[in-house]
């Protein structure tokens, strides 16, 4: 065993470095977080649209660090580097991850979920795998999840609503616009089921974090009190307070070095503000860098034992990337035709819909078939200022300016409020979804940039498209004029998955079911990588009871190998 | 599609040397150039007597020299600002800040018709109204008179300095 400072090194300080550490700390390990980021306070977190919204502040800069995306265009596989594009693969680079800017909308994943080929059988052109694990084994992290992050809700007991082992939610849900009762009786009149939606939001002071001040501005932003359950806050600092926990901001991780076959011994890190390189050893090591990073970071760190890559003998590494599928619509409530509330009242800013829908995330119908669906979320059109104001420019595909804009900005800003739906279906897993590294791009630290094949398997686009349907009719039957839905085939990259399958079959699989690399038992890798499908759902609820399930199986190895142990 | 293309296809110019500039000083002296017409087209596309407040008392040109020049600013773009308000200046001969209002829309909404000017005029706008509707901390939105105008307020707490740059 490797004589070192820390027990543990987690690469990455997002939802799942986050839960490791707190895990691994509060039972007595000493654990060192790198992360590229820097560290921004809770009292530094401003609502500044023009920074968070519209810069890349909290990313890096993509003429700096970039990946390749490769996607199919007109029959070719053609390429183009981000730095060309603008769309950024980066979530939120700072200590606490893209959980920072969360809008903390969390659902459990249902018992079906872990077994979906055995439930509805094999697609065509999709890898569909039954996970290793079942729901009963997440369980109980789910709920220490719940509670350590402070999700808040209502239970309302629903067909596809997954069975809790607690009776309710310890955080009540958090205000609600008045609109809820427009919503609420749409859905009645439709015999659609409304839920309150889990939220990873305070609604009642917790500790040293303060409950919601409904701000108006919460998805992609900081917090400024505490309430949002960002690694940062729900598990961060609570793991600081125990002593034994080293966070390591602007430190960049460069590879894993093993010096032979069945162990790594330490990190290559660089001093992202001096460029200094130096070494990093721990016993353990865990890679939580976000999906389609922490694959780049293994084959990275390929070596003579490892030409491959790390963790990589069954040859899958990288492969099976998946996303959120889905896409989003929305319709505008107008003063003149609103029904049910009064227009203050729905103008009312920082209260929440909080409502999503799992009425299809089964289909079994005697006509549209028996397929797994997915889940919708409501809410207000973001409250984004410039953005709103941007958008309501253009007419016809011409701008509109001088007076005509005036007009126009003023009318719809307040006359009339936007409510938007968000479809999550399962991305389904394909060969050709993967990560691999480029051959001739490299990063401004010298490392081949990540490359990304995306393609959407057709069927992903079939259920969305099914489902926008059932949502655009609640629209209107809310009285919601100007409707429109969007089902895309483009992926949400804050909302990225697999690469990094876990199963039993080290010829098969990267991971063991305890995320643990099948050729390096020291390493684990404990984001979003391991999931062979992900669900209709957001991933980070699953993400941080997952991390909390794979510290738990890390801590009895630690406490195993103490005897042995050489420090 | 790629960026980079967008940008520079369709302009007579071709390629500038601004996307070279090193120096923040030399992009200022061509900035200087183009100052007048860039202002033009934002009073012309937010004139005064508007219901939101108008380019001419909200400093918005001074707000977008300072937001292009950040270092959080594309660099393409920045150059891109230049380029768009010099082939505008081209395509009009120099006459574009003395023309009429009239003259003024028949010259845009025609540059508007060409690719190049479109995103030209597209980013101008943006750029304007990030301006307008940004925490006055960036200089425009004077006294809040943009959010005022949309009632529509940034939330709290503010920034206390731009960028983030603590």
């Amino acid at each position: 065993m490797i004589s070192c400072k820390y027990d543990v090194v987690i690469v990455g300080s997002g939802a799942s470095g986050g839960a490791m550490a707190y895990t691994l700390c509060k039972a007595g390990y000493k654990v060192a977080v790198l992360e590229k980021g820097r560290l921004i306070n809770r009292d530094e977190f401003s609502k500044d649209e023009l920074a968070y919204a519209r810069r890349d502040i909290v990313t890096p800069n993509l003429f700096d660090e970039y990946h390749i995306i490769e996607e199919k265009i007109d029959g070719k596989w053609k390429i183009t580097p981000t730095y060309d594009s603008g769309w950024s693969f980066w979530n939120g680079n700072i200590i606490g991850g893209s959980s920072n800017f969360m809008s903390g909308m969390l659902h459990r994943m249902h018992p079906d979920d872990f077994r979906l080929k055995s439930k509805y059988g094999e697609i065509d052109g999709a890898n569909v795998e039954d996970w290793v694990i079942s729901y009963n084994e997440m369980e109980p992290y789910y709920t220490l999840a719940e509670e350590l992050v402070g999700i808040s809700g209502k239970y309302k007991k629903h067909p596809f609503e997954p069975p809790r082992s607690t009776t309710d939610f310890t955080q009540p849900p958090t205000k609600e616009n008045a609109v809820v009762k427009l919503f609420d009786k749409s859905c009645e009149n439709l015999n659609t089921i409304p839920l309150v939606t889990p939220r990873a939001v305070l609604s009642k002071d917790k500790k040293d974090r303060s409950a919601c001040y409904y701000s108006n501005f919460c998805g992609s932003y900081g917090c400024s009190s505490g309430a949002k359950g960002s690694s940062r806050e729900a598990f961060l600092k609570p793991a600081l307070t125990t002593g034994n926990l080293t966070l390591m901001s602007n430190t960049h991780v460069k590879s894993l070095h093993t010096s032979k076959k069945d162990e790594v011994d330490y990190a290559v890190v660089v001093d992202t503000i001096t460029g200094k390189e130096r070494q990093i050893k721990a016993k353990m090591f865990v890679v939580s860098a976000q999906a389609h990073e922490s694959v780049r970071l293994l084959l990275n760190s390929a070596n003579k034992y490892h030409p491959n890559g790390l963790a990589n003998s069954s040859g899958e590494l990288g492969k099976n990337l998946i996303f959120s599928a889905g896409g989003s619509g929305q319709g505008v409530l107008r003063k003149e035709s609103l029904k049910e509330i009064p227009f203050k009242d729905l103008m009312q800013t920082g209260l929440f819909i909080n409502r999503s829908i799992l009425d299809w995330y089964f289909i079994d119908h005697w006509w549209d078939g028996k397929f797994k669906g997915g889940m919708v979320e409501f809410m207000f059109e973001h409250q984004n200022i410039i953005s709103r104001a941007v958008k309501n420019s253009n007419e016809d595909g011409k701008l509109v300016w001088g007076k005509a804009l005036g007009d126009r900005l003023v009318k719809r800003f307040t006359e009339g409020k936007s409510i938007r739906f968000e479809i999550f279906n399962d991305w389904l897993p394909t060969d050709n979804c993967f990560v691999s590294l480029d051959k001739t791009h490299k990063d401004k630290y010298g490392m081949p940039v990540g490359k990304l094949r995306l393609q959407a398997h057709p069927h992903d686009l079939k259920v969305g498209k099914y489902i926008a349907k059932k949502c655009e009719k609640i629209l209107e039957e809310m009285g919601a004029e100007d409707i429109y839905s969007s089902i895309s085939s483009t992926p949400p990259q804050n909302l990225v998955a697999g690469g990094c399958r876990f199963g039993n079959d080290p010829q098969k699989y990267v991971l063991n079911k305890y995320c643990q690399a099948h050729d390096i038992p020291n390493l684990f890798v404990a984001d979003a990588s391991f999931m062979p499908t992900g669900g209709s759902v957001p991933y980070t609820w699953t993400i941080y009871a997952n991390a909390l399930r794979v510290a738990d199986y890390m801590v009895k190895i630690l406490e195993k190998n103490k005897y042995k142990c050489f420090l | 599609m790629k960026r980079r293309n967008f940008l520079i296809l369709g302009s007579i110019l071709g390629l500038s040397p601004y996307i070279e500039a090193k120096e923040l000083s030399d992009f200022e002296k061509s900035f200087k150039k183009v100052k007048p017409t860039i202002s033009a087209v934002q009073e012309h596309m937010f004139p005064k007597g508007s219901k939101i407040p108008s380019a001419s008392s909200m400093n918005v040109t001074q707000f977008l020299f300072e937001t292009i020049t950040h270092k959080s600013y594309d660099k393409d773009i920045r150059a891109f600002v230049l380029e768009g308000a010099e082939e505008l200046m081209s395509r009009e001969k120099g006459l574009f800040i003395s023309m009429s209002s009239k003259e003024k829309e028949k010259a845009l909404r025609e540059y508007e018709e060409t690719h190049y000017g479109s995103n030209w005029l597209s980013r101008i706008m943006t750029l304007t109204m990030e301006a307008l509707f940004s925490d006055p901390l960036y200089g425009s939105n004077v006294r809040e008179s943009g959010w005022k105008a949309l009632s529509s307020y940034g939330g709290m707490p503010r920034p206390s300095s731009r960028y983030i740059e603590l």
